[in-house]
């Protein structure tokens, strides 16, 4: 499991250091399409998020200062 | 809890595109497990742009839960199962949040407050986040404080007011690869301090040698220090009108948990209106090292068999269907199944006790961008 987490960080690493290319602001049409948003609308994101939570031990990742609940 | 990491480059680009300066939005999430709970949450959420450098962000959402909650292990019947015992939940949790956001040229300083409040727990979160764009904003750094100061509570025992706080920290790293692809990588620190223990999970035990069977409330370490690992990636293919969206998230704490969660989506336009996102959705964690489903001899002084906390694996495949009108209105409804069992763990080795959970969800969310 380690090896793996290794693997996708060493992935990660290297296309953030060096797999980007010039991309001109009159090239990012693409970019700017809802479904290359990287958060989902807030009340989808917010809903799943913690329907996942309240039955997993891990949660969060995206953002700080959300708080806790129950979830029993 | 609020998304914060909103891509800011991208924020730009469809506010330049589009001149949009804010949305408004409700959706309702219907949640049922088979057996147990039954969950109904309405939001209400939105955003908007003022005088271009300010950006203001709220929501609010109230839970209905009802049902019930398994709150006994035992093994009276020779190997332990989950039980449930104890009246019909019903609790309703109202929450809300507001993120206010200033620009400053390539820098963006945001602050947000979120509470919550249920029956038996009540959470005041304060985050405070800076974002720096660098390379013709290509890349976007980001950094973020976060505290909450929660109260544990419970409907069985009105003398529980035990607190719980913790202190988060943020690191992100937003990069465009190419015209058709962007990656996020974040890594969130959290230690807490408080009470952990769930007031409604007990564990009966009974031995083999005919010995007085043990009756052990939940006992959990009183701090817990995690570290969250979440990259993101998307990339269009223009050609098949689609967007690939894969999310990985590696989660480890000091109770011994170690959880990987891995999504994977694919967005198929139909025609200019219409899209339909299948996506899989694949959990899977290892058991704190204080879980057991029986109270071993001699009883360790923490012990949970909250099976939350033990060795399983999830599968959640959805499908989401979006339809876009002119005038900003946007439509979407999701349906999602969850089926989380012991023989789902990655490797195996699995809770024995472990119990499958089924549920089943519905999402639908109204929009509308001006």
């Amino acid at each position: 499991m380690r090896i793996g987490a290794a693997w996708i960080l060493a992935a990660v690493a290297a296309l953030l250091a060096g797999g980007c290319a010039p991309v001109a602001p009159y090239q990012r049409g693409y970019l700017a399409r809802p479904d290359m948003a990287l958060e989902e609308n807030a009340g989808t994101a917010k809903a799943l998020e913690k329907t996942f939570a309240a039955k997993e031990a891990a949660s969060g990742g995206a953002s700080v200062g959300g708080g806790g609940c129950g979830c029993n | 809890m609020q998304a914060a990491l909103a891509l800011p480059i991208l924020a730009v680009c469809a506010k330049a595109g589009a001149a949009e300066v804010g949305e408004i939005g409700i959706s309702t999430l219907g949640y049922k497990e088979r057996g147990l709970m039954r969950v109904i949450e309405p939001v209400l959420w939105g955003r908007a742009q003022i005088a271009d450098v300010w950006e203001v962000q709220a929501s609010a959402a109230v839970d209905i839960i009802t049902g019930a909650s398994p709150e006994l292990v035992t093994n009276a019947s020779g190997r332990p199962v989950q039980s449930i015992t104890g009246a019909s939940v019903v609790d309703h949790r109202t929450t809300g949040d507001l993120k206010v956001t200033r620009r400053f040229g390539d820098f963006a300083l945001s602050a947000s407050h979120a509470q919550s409040s249920e029956e038996d727990y009540h959470s005041k979160a304060y985050g405070l986040e800076g974002r720096v764009d660098l390379d013709q904003k290509l890349t976007t750094l980001t950094a973020g404080f976060g505290h909450s100061d929660d109260h544990v509570g419970s409907s069985i025992d009105p003398t529980l007011d035990a607190p719980r706080r913790t202190n988060e920290y943020l690191f992100g790293v937003t990069q465009v690869l190419s015209p058709l692809a962007v990656v996020q990588s974040s890594l969130a620190v959290s230690r807490g301090k408080g009470w952990y223990n769930d007031p409604y999970k007990l564990t009966l035990t009974f031995y083999p040698d005919q010995g007085l069977p043990v009756l052990a409330s939940d006992r959990r370490p009183d701090h817990r220090d995690s570290v969250s690992w979440l990259t993101r990636l998307r990339r269009h293919f223009p050609q098949a009108n689609g967007t690939l969206q894969a999310d990985y998230r590696y989660f480890r704490d000091d109770w011994g948990i170690r959880a990987h969660t891995l999504e994977v989506a694919w967005q198929q336009d139909l025609g200019e209106r219409f899209a339909v996102r299948p996506a899989l959705r694949y959990y899977t964690q290892g058991a704190a090292g204080f879980y057991s489903p029986v109270v071993p001899r001699p009883q360790p002084e923490i012990l949970s068999s909250d099976q939350r906390l033990g060795a399983f694996g999830g599968l959640s495949p959805s499908l989401r269907v979006t339809a876009r009108f002119e005038g900003g209105l946007v439509v979407e409804a999701t349906a999602g199944y969850v089926v989380d069992a012991r023989s789902l763990r990655l490797g195996g080795g699995g809770s024995e006790a472990f119990e499958t959970l089924r549920a089943a969800y519905g999402l639908v969310s109204v929009s509308h961008t001006f």
